[in-house]
């Protein structure tokens, strides 16, 4: 079975129904409620966290365990299928000439995971320039400047722009020569309908081959419906996850990904450049679920 | 509908509602116990209104405990240092621009010491910054010890009168062993009278492991919730008054220098309960 060394919180819940030669429905509401406990304190929202469980208990009333296929191993593949039917498969980021946009919450790692992105198509063989469109957080443009000299791209700004869209229709004149370009943008949250405007204005008139949100696995709740704001806006076509070094679960990061509908790409591991890993949604739900 | 309610349904709605809040699932548990209690007084049924004002005022309880009664103005040590901790990105470098920029509008006299030599970019961040805020900004090169340079600060303020000494570090994983070395490193040398742990008004469950860890191996006088101008709930602020019991000094609710406020009960608790 696919989950051999869980988490304790799960693994008290399948001492519960071991031994009961068939699941009745009270055993698997109790069920539920641990798992619902377990994916909670692990920063899943609690509206999806409902809905998941809402499916377990309709396809374990529905769907017989396959021979030979214990009861527990049984509600433990439905969960995992569930979660991972979130994720999808493992999937690549396309490696071909393209324009990339980054998006996403206040200090979620955009602008250190561009060049995490540069330096990971550089290593592939195509060169890259990385464009400088976040003209709020001071500090933005040098920020950038000096990933990019780390990470040896090419690289696009101007100081004292303040129209995002000009800076990054010069910079994709400026940096034809490069195969892939990577604009970083500022962060923003739904309420603020000014910063919405801006980066819908930017999508529109740029129109990205690829607008990749970056999330921060040590956040919450409010993860999920942020980033349906975000996808509406400007239809995000997938995702990064980083600080996957500390010890948040990604719970958040896992609904916000429920509420785009598009594969994670990569994981951040860390500061350094070379923190960079390609996402394996096995290994991210094993992580989620503490095994 | 009916205006009296199930107990156990009540239970199940009021936990929902905290974690949805981002108060950590523990904390949660412990908050609906604390209500259950409460409830156990009132002899006749139990209205909608009754719960929501029990649990406010369970609420209040826990996070007036949590209030800070600093009085950042009014200090009684010159240079007083206040080091700003966190993991990254929570907001630390912004806040130090929002406080420099609240004691100057006092009319104290600040310094701030740019003690992320790590980042990218964090040196020219917390200079423009002091630009902004017309404060001096201690600085060495990128990638050199940031413990010498909040001690430069620190010696920049003896000689000269200053009141405030703000130092700045660069963001770390409570993960990182190296990291918190040299943190501590910072603080040995730095002596601070204030250190404030800097939290994105975001965090989920993790908010306890942050904070923990933190207090463990840095030790801190106070919390700094950031961004909660956005629809965070902060409920990191409950967890963290029950569980770590450290005061919450200030909020961060937007990007500008002006946007930080004293933590205030009865403000956040209006926050969560009009949602
Ligand atoms: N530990 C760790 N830190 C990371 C990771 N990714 C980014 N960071 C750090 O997180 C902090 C914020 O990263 P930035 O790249 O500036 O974030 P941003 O989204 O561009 O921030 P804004 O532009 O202000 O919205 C920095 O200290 C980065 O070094 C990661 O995977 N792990
Ligand atoms: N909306 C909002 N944004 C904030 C607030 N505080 C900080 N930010 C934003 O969060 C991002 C990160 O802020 P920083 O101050 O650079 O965070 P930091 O903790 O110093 O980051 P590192 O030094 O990289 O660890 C920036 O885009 C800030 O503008 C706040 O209260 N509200
Ligand atoms: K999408
Ligand atoms: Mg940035
Ligand atoms: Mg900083």
């Amino acid at each position: 079975m696919v989950l051999e060394n869980l988490s304790s919180s799960l693994k008290d819940v399948f001492k519960k129904i071991s031994g009961s030669s068939y699941i009745d429905k009270e055993t698997i509401k109790e069920v539920s409620k641990d798992i619902q406990r377990a994916l909670l304190k692990a920063d899943v929202n609690v509206k999806l966290v409902i809905s998941l469980t809402n499916r377990l208990q309709e396809r374990a009333a529905t769907e017989k365990p396959p021979a030979g296929m214990s009861e527990q191993d049984f509600i433990l593949k439905i969960i995992y299928e569930e979660l991972l039917s979130i994720l999808g498969e493992e999937s690549r980021i396309e490696l071909k000439p393209q324009t990339i946009m980054l998006v996403g919450l206040y200090g979620n790692g955009k602008t250190t995971t561009a060049g995490k992105l540069a330096r990971f198509f550089i290593k592939k063989g195509l060169s890259v320039g990385l464009i400088a469109a976040d003209v709020h957080r001071p500090g933005a443009y040098e920020q950038l400047e000096q990933i990019s000299k780390q990470v040896n791209s090419l690289f696009y700004g101007e100081k004292n722009e303040k129209d995002p869209v000009k800076i990054i229709k010069n910079g994709l004149d400026r940096l034809g020569d490069a195969k892939v370009k990577i604009i970083d943008t500022s962060g923003r949250d739904s309420l603020d309908d000014e910063l919405i405007d801006e980066i819908k204005r930017i999508k529109n008139e740029i129109k990205p081959d690829e607008v990749l949100y970056v999330v921060d696995a040590t956040l919450g709740q409010q993860v999920g419906p942020q980033a349906k704001v975000l996808n509406d806006a400007v239809s995000i076509s997938g995702v990064i996850i980083t600080k996957m070094d500390g010890t948040g679960k990604g719970g958040g990061a896992l609904s916000a990904v429920a509420e785009i509908k598009s594969p994670v790409y990569f994981i951040g591991t860390g500061e350094h450049m070379e923190d960079f890993e390609v996402f394996n949604p096995r290994k991210f739900l094993s992580r989620l679920l503490g095994m | 509908e009916s205006l009296f309610i199930k107990r156990d349904e009540f239970d199940e709605r009021v936990q929902e509602i905290l974690i949805e809040s981002d108060v950590s699932f523990e904390s949660a548990e412990r908050i609906v116990e604390m209500l259950k209690n409460r409830e156990k007084k009132l002899s006749r049924k139990i209205s909608y209104d009754d719960i929501k004002s029990n649990l406010r005022s369970v609420l209040y309880d826990v996070l007036s405990q949590a209030k800070s009664d600093l009085d950042l103005l009014n200090v009684d040590k010159k240079p007083y240092v206040i080091l700003f901790i966190g993991i990254n990105g929570t907001g630390k470098t912004t806040t130090i621009g929002k406080i420099a920029s609240y004691l100057k509008n006092n009319n104290k006299k600040v310094v701030i010491a740019a003690g992320d030599t790590f980042r990218a970019g964090a040196i020219e961040q917390i200079s423009i910054i002091g630009e902004k805020t017309g404060t001096e900004v201690i600085k060495h090169d990128f990638g050199s010890d940031p413990a010498s340079v909040a001690y430069d600060a620190i010696e920049h303020a003896r000689a000269r009168r200053i009141d405030y000494v703000l130092i700045d570090s660069a963001g770390r994983m409570q993960t990182n062993k190296n990291l918190l070395s040299e943190m501590k490193k910072i603080k040995r040398v730095a002596r601070p009278d204030l250190t404030l742990l800097v939290l994105d008004g975001m965090i989920g469950n993790d908010a306890i492991e942050q904070a923990k860890t933190f207090m463990n191996e840095i030790n801190f006088d106070g919390v700094v919730l950031t961004k909660l101008d956005t629809d965070a709930r902060g409920g990191a602020v409950i967890s963290v008054a029950m569980e770590i019991k450290k005061p919450i000094m200030f909020v961060g609710v937007g990007q500008g220098l002006n946007d930080i406020m004293r933590f205030d009960p009865d403000w956040y608790l209006d926050k969560i309960f009009s949602s």
